[in-house]
């Protein structure tokens, strides 16, 4: 029984992560309808932020990111005006092809700029026991800030007023538009949060895992998966999805083996495609 | 222009900047040529039509960082053999292009290498994957390849004659180790690995090692590539409670493990990770965690084996950073090709083949290397090490250990 629970709190931790990463991206979605494929290459320059900002300047990656989200969110605001933006109002293929180049263009500049060499931010590491459960270190600094940070989107979107403005151009930018709101710029706020809340994942990834020029798309497919269980679109949808898949992936590795679990995460994604396409909390669009 | 024009012309660049990437990226091959072919250095007296030796080495894809050892090492000993009078005579020119880590885009390269670029002689890429893939192609066209980067038994179980193998096979990566545990006394035995080409092979291997050797396997999962978490197996490896754990993986997945045995308070008195724990920044990503962990290692620095040093000094200079063992193996691929060219005396490729199935020579690489009638390599076995505070030295075999395995590996929490 203990060892149930473990494995659910293990799955609760590492949801927290895969949380930060897909609510960046299920907000350009919402906002913009753009499905961002370089995502995930922001968590990778996030990761290296972390790395470099650690090795030079010995800052530990949650002091860094008072520097790495900033950076990031300038980041992202300057590929919206730049790029993205061209691409907001075209059939959804242009913008795939679009982020898709920028992937590939962000990996190979990060091989060509970092080599292929394997980092990783040696910052904490044991657990935390408490009673017979034991909590990993590391993990649960890493699901604190994704909380603290998921929390802090949150409360700008649903409490600010450049948060309505966002969440107004995501119901209907033409009406949002007639409002009186500057759409462009809610886009790229949007976009700067979106890119910066990946960069804070790939921050958290650079002392939990390894940093390296591929690393974003292990995680995109995750992210994917969890923004489908959610609801394209919806922020609080992709914080409760994210949990979800990481309590499906530590349950199913446990009660199968490791190598099944990953079939389960897909199958679940297909069930609920099939069954409730609109995810938890997603809008059935009309 | 009016602005109609100029506005579809920008909505479409990024559309074809997208499509340009796509494009790019399905064509393979040539979008991946790596290094420039090194230019013979016409040092001594090597002249005449240069010798083409062609390969294709992952550069980039998840094998990346490693391939990138071997293509310098390759460099490197194109670069001395010039400098040394060539190849019989003639200046050797390395043709060395990027499969990006998959294996149908390496079939396709050395297809390219034989067929349109005409190169005389082939070395191998990096990773079983890879290899497997392209020694099939390599067989068709009866170019002997000295498989410099890859250890999968399997690649010399199909009858094949053109393979030839360098380093040791995966199955007998974690041999050191078990001999070590079973001198300590131990007796149960958890194997873990991802389940591609060569992790599958090491964990086949030792598991039928270890059972040999009198080892009961307690625990046993495959994992899936680029796994993010393994905190429920180890949870379930836990409860089995061996003695030894054995991981067959690569970097990142031996990093992930030994992060999570120390959060979930795994204890083992051996830990073993057959690629990731030999490679310097498995200690440096680690830190103080990477204590007691073994590994084997094909090369080490300090072996007193052929060239060894000046390989390491000439490597250092021109690549400015420290070799590995790709670096090692690859090098030793090209030492052992010339060693091959010499004893056929001709570059006739059968000849060659001939040459390289009864060749036994000295390299970089500890032991020696001699291959069975397959193509096995039989005498280049790999040294273990362990990672002693920022050090990891040989520790086993006995003949060239420079250190004393610590024994047992103490607790998470104790430390």
């Amino acid at each position: 029984m203990v060892t149930l629970v473990q494995v659910v709190v293990s799955g609760l931790l590492l949801g927290g992560v895969y949380a930060l990463l897909a609510g960046g991206l299920t907000l350009i979605f919402g906002v913009m309808r753009v499905i961002n494929l370089a995502h995930g290459e922001f968590l990778m320059l996030g990761a290296y932020a972390s790395f470099f900002l650690f090795a030079r300047l010995g800052l530990n990656p949650i002091l860094s990111l008072f520097l790495s989200l900033p950076l990031m969110f300038g980041v992202g605001w300057i590929a919206q005006r730049v790029l993205i933006s061209r691409v907001v109002r075209a059939p959804l293929l242009t913008s795939l092809l679009l982020t898709y180049g920028v992937s590939l263009a962000l990996t190979g500049g990060a091989q060509a700029t970092f080599t292929n060499d394997f980092r990783s931010v040696p910052f904490l590491s044991g657990a935390l026991n408490i009673g017979e459960l034991a909590f990993s270190v590391p993990r649960l600094v890493a699901c604190v800030t994704a909380l603290v940070l998921t929390g802090a989107a949150q409360f700008f979107l649903s409490r600010t007023r450049w948060g309505k403005a966002l969440r107004a151009t995501a119901q209907s930018a033409d009406v949002a538009l007639a409002c009186g709101i500057d759409i462009d710029r809610a886009r790229m706020i949007a976009f700067g949060i979106a890119t910066a809340l990946a960069g804070a994942a790939g921050t958290l990834t650079s002392f939990l895992y390894t940093v390296y020029p591929e690393m974003g798309k292990t995680f995109m497919l995750k992210a994917f998966a969890v923004i489908v269980l959610g609801g394209m679109g919806s922020f609080p949808g992709a914080f409760l999805g994210a949990l979800v898949l990481g309590v499906i992936e530590s349950t199913a590795s446990y009660v199968t083996t490791t190598q099944i679990a990953e079939a389960v995460i897909y199958i679940t994604l297909l069930a609920m495609l099939l069954l409730r396409p609109q995810g938890f909390f997603g809008v059935k669009e009309a | 222009m009016n602005t109609r024009t100029r506005r579809s012309i920008l909505a479409g660049a990024p559309a074809a900047f997208g499509l340009a990437g796509l494009i790019l990226s399905a064509c393979g091959g040539d979008a991946g040529e790596s290094a420039a072919p090194a230019a013979p250095s016409t040092g001594g007296a090597a002249k005449g039509a240069p010798v083409k030796i062609g390969a294709s080495v992952s550069t980039t894809g998840s094998n990346g960082k490693t391939g990138q050892y071997q293509v310098e090492a390759y460099q490197l000993w194109a670069e001395q053999i010039n400098a040394r009078g060539g190849l019989l005579g003639r200046p050797v020119e390395m043709v060395i292009l990027d499969d990006q880590s998959d294996p149908t885009v390496g079939t396709k390269l050395y297809e390219k290498l034989i067929n349109e670029d005409k190169v005389d002689l082939v070395l191998g890429p990096y990773s079983s994957g890879v290899t497997q893939a392209v020694s099939t192609v390599t067989e068709k066209y009866k170019y002997p390849m000295l498989s410099a980067g890859a250890s999968a038994s399997d690649i010399w179980k199909r009858n094949y004659k053109y393979v030839f193998g360098v380093y040791s096979v995966a199955e007998s990566y974690f041999y050191g180790v078990i001999d070590l545990a079973k001198k300590n006394g131990l007796k149960t035995i958890a194997i873990i690995n991802e389940d591609t080409v060569f992790p599958k092979a090491t964990a086949a291997g030792t598991a039928e090692y270890a059972r040999k050797e009198g080892f009961r396997i307690v625990f046993q999962e495959q994992y899936p590539t680029k796994v993010t978490d393994l905190s429920s197996l180890i949870t379930k490896l836990k409860a089995a409670k061996p003695e030894v754990l054995v991981g067959g993986s690569y970097q990142p997945d031996s990093v992930l493990i030994t992060r999570q045995a120390k959060e979930l308070d795994l204890n083992v008195k051996m830990l073993a990770f057959s690629v990731g724990a030999a490679m310097p920044e498995f200690g440096e990503g680690l830190g103080k965690d990477a204590d007691f962990i073994f590994g084997p290692s094909m090369w080490e620095p300090s072996l007193k084996t052929k060239g060894n040093s000046e390989f390491e000094a000439s490597y250092k200079k021109k690549w400015n950073r420290d070799p590995d063992y790709h670096s090692a193996t690859g090098f030793a691929g090209g030492q052992i090709l010339e060693a091959a060219v010499l004893k056929a005396k001709s570059l006739d490729r059968e000849k060659i083949r001939e040459a390289l199935s009864t060749l036994e020579t000295d390299t970089v690489l500890p032991g020696k290397y001699k291959v069975d009638d397959t193509g096995t390599q039989l005498s280049h076995i790999p040294v273990v090490i362990q990672w002693q505070g920022k050090d990891k030295p040989v520790i086993g075999p006995d003949a060239m250990a420079t250190a004393k395995p610590k024994f047992p590996m103490p607790e998470w929490k104790g430390r």
